[in-house]
């Protein structure tokens, strides 16, 4: 067997290997919900319309040169070309210096009347909110639903996917991870809890996402091609607007709206601050050296 | 000995290689989650191949075909190998091999969880480790008579390359936890990065005493020196390699799906750090084979004789 000085050495240098660990971090920008989850939407007042709401609407501008869409690279499914053959990606959607699939909602406030809209229960809508998977892309990218409200998956491709559900952890929401084959039935799900927002990706084609706002009232709208928004039935008050996009920036107003008026909200975001997305705790080396090879496929 | 049995175990090894290379590819790709069920896929045998099924199921082909040579591998061990504890590591590999399927399954039940898939990685590496010593061990020049050689000083090389070996485990189980710790299309945590680079330095800093000490105590020997060169050069590869991944990693979070650049410059610094760790094992296995802290004029050798190094005499 080893002997005493050996042993010793043995220790020191797996012990000095060890101690790497000694900084060992976490997963990065992996959020914990500490204060338990989100609204589920049911509990306090049931909110009831006065006749007198009013609506938010807006745009939502973007300065500076907005990322150039980028080809994705299908061959690995022919099929998905068949009902898209110039796929390109929809992370930042921009026309004429307007951004597209921003979620706008209302994130708190207070009524007129003084009664804080966090108080209100809301019905859940008896609609469905349907997501398709067309042309290997999630359609819309970007959508609003309320708790317990049904989302219906359908796939109109000629070729099978794969749903995967990427609720924060802690948050209340459960992840899922269903595949869905060609010609399947829809698959219907719901999300218990408010979260901003749920990712949702497809396994077997990894640049297919979505996102889905769970808001526990239905003011909150997601902005067209032209950058434009509008909230309605929004009762009168003061209220904090919170303008969300998936590279990472959020933008908050304060908005009055008047009684049975309309107030306008209008948001902007800088186009180079998307341009490497939203940053975690991570080292950077040098990201402003170009490597052309590297942007290939 | 068996030349035959020998050059059958080193192709299970390189299969074994190869494998990992088809894990890799699948993390890289995200395709972990590409087939929902397990054991069958889509509940056939053979899914269509398409998109992330690809590197999914190609991985679970591997792994089955890898599965089968490991029994075959035993059941020639258990006809012709004479040495009992030679034949108990065949069954190791094949619990291994078993245990890696299971873990597989087990991924795909949990969604790919970072501790499930950490250690999936890691008895990988270990799996791995254990069919490089078979194949060490069935080797016709395991069991040739050799001269023992004295350690000359301290610390004594083959504890030495035995620490060195077990810090490139633990950096290997580091790196798994970073793989695993971020989706392709987020960045690596920080403190994570610099976990595993602070366990290159340890790692570089083993290896390289290891190798300076081979050299310098034993140069004529290239027995031991042999393979201290090889694991050297692949360090150095495989440092290189790390820069390239994490460079190449920095863009993942603005492409559209992974890029051939990332995925094979980090399939590549997976494979080299599992060469790393082979070449590693081999220096070590032989320096154990070799080195003793005292040498009398004659010693009988054991090993020759068919015993393991420095442990038990059995038939």
């Amino acid at each position: 067997m080893l002997k005493k000085r050996a042993r010793l050495w043995l220790a020191i240098c797996v012990m000095a290997s060890l101690a790497a660990l000694g900084a060992c971090g976490g997963k990065g920008g992996d959020d914990t919900a500490g204060d338990g989850g989100g609204d589920k939407g049911t509990s306090g007042t049931k909110y009831a319309p006065t006749g007198n709401e009013g609506s938010i609407a807006g745009k939502i501008n973007l300065t500076g040169d907005a990322p150039a869409p980028q080809p994705i690279d299908m061959a690995q499914d022919a099929n998905c070309k068949t009902n898209n053959p110039n796929p390109v990606t929809e992370t930042v959607v921009a026309k004429d210096g307007k951004l597209a699939n921003v979620f706008v909602y209302i994130k708190e406030g207070t009524t007129a009347d003084g009664k804080k809209i966090a108080d209100f229960s809301f019905d859940t809508p008896s609609s469905e909110v349907v997501l398709d998977q067309k042309g290997c892309h999630y359609i819309p990218h970007v959508l609003g639903m309320q708790p317990n409200q049904k989302l219906k998956v359908t796939n109109s491709d000629p070729t099978g996917h794969n749903i995967h559900a990427l609720p924060k952890s802690g948050g209340g929401n459960e992840e899922w991870n269903e595949s869905q084959p060609n010609g399947a039935g829809p698959i219907t799900k719901t999300f218990k809890r408010s979260e901003i927002l749920v990712p949702i990706k497809c396994n077997q084609h990894p640049w297919m996402k979505a996102y889905i706002g769970v808001v526990k009232h239905p003011f909150y709208a997601v902005t067209k091609e032209d950058g434009s928004y509008e909230i309605k039935g929004v009762p009168a008050g003061t209220y904090t607007v919170i303008a969300w996009h998936e590279k990472g920036s959020e933008k908050t107003a304060q908005v009055t709206v008047p009684a049975k008026g309309a107030a306008t909200s209008d948001f902007t975001f800088d186009a180079a601050a998307m341009a490497f997305g939203p940053q975690s705790d991570s080292l950077q080396v040098m990201p402003a050296i170009e490597f052309p090879m590297l942007g290939r496929h | 000995m068996s030349k035959g049995l020998h050059r059958f175990t080193v192709f299970v090894t390189g299969a074994t290689l190869f494998l990992i290379v088809a894990g890799a590819l699948v993390t890289s790709h995200d395709a972990g989650l590409a087939v929902p069920d397990w054991p069958l896929s889509f509940g056939k045998v053979m899914p269509e191949m398409v998109g992330n099924v690809f590197w999914e199921h190609g991985h679970r082909m591997v792994a089955t075909s890898v599965g089968i040579l490991v029994i075959i591998l035993n059941l020639w061990l258990w006809r012709r190998e004479k040495r009992v504890w030679v034949r108990r590591l065949g069954l190791v590999a094949l619990a291994g091999v078993c245990a890696q399927g299971l873990l597989g399954g087990l991924t795909v039940y949990l969604w790919t969880p970072v501790a499930v898939s950490t250690a999936h990685a890691t008895l990988a590496q270990l799996f791995f480790c254990t069919m490089v010593s078979l194949s060490v061990f069935t080797a016709p020049g395991w069991s040739e008579p050799r001269a023992a050689l004295a350690e000359k000083g301290s610390p004594p090389l083959r504890y030495l390359c035995l620490a060195a070996a077990a810090a490139i485990l633990v950096q290997l189980i580091l790196g798994g936890v970073l793989r695993h710790s971020a989706e392709w299309d987020e960045y690596l945590p920080a403190g994570l990065v610099m976990t595993h680079v602070t366990g290159a330095v340890v790692v570089a800093l083993l290896l390289v005493s290891s190798i300076f000490i081979t050299h310098r105590r034993h140069a004529g020997e290239t027995y031991l020196t042999r393979p201290a060169q090889i694991a050297g050069a692949l360090l150095a590869l495989q440092l290189c390699l790390g820069v390239a991944a994490y460079v190449t990693r920095l863009w993942s979070p603005s492409a559209p799906q992974p890029r051939n650049p990332m995925v094979g410059i980090t399939v590549a610094h997976v494979a080299c750090g599992a060469l790393v760790f082979a070449s590693t094992i081999v220096l070590a296995l032989r320096a154990f084979r070799v080195l003793r802290d005292e040498v009398a004029e004659s010693v009988p050798d054991y090993v020759s004789l068919g015993a393991a190094p420095n442990w038990r005499t059995e038939n």
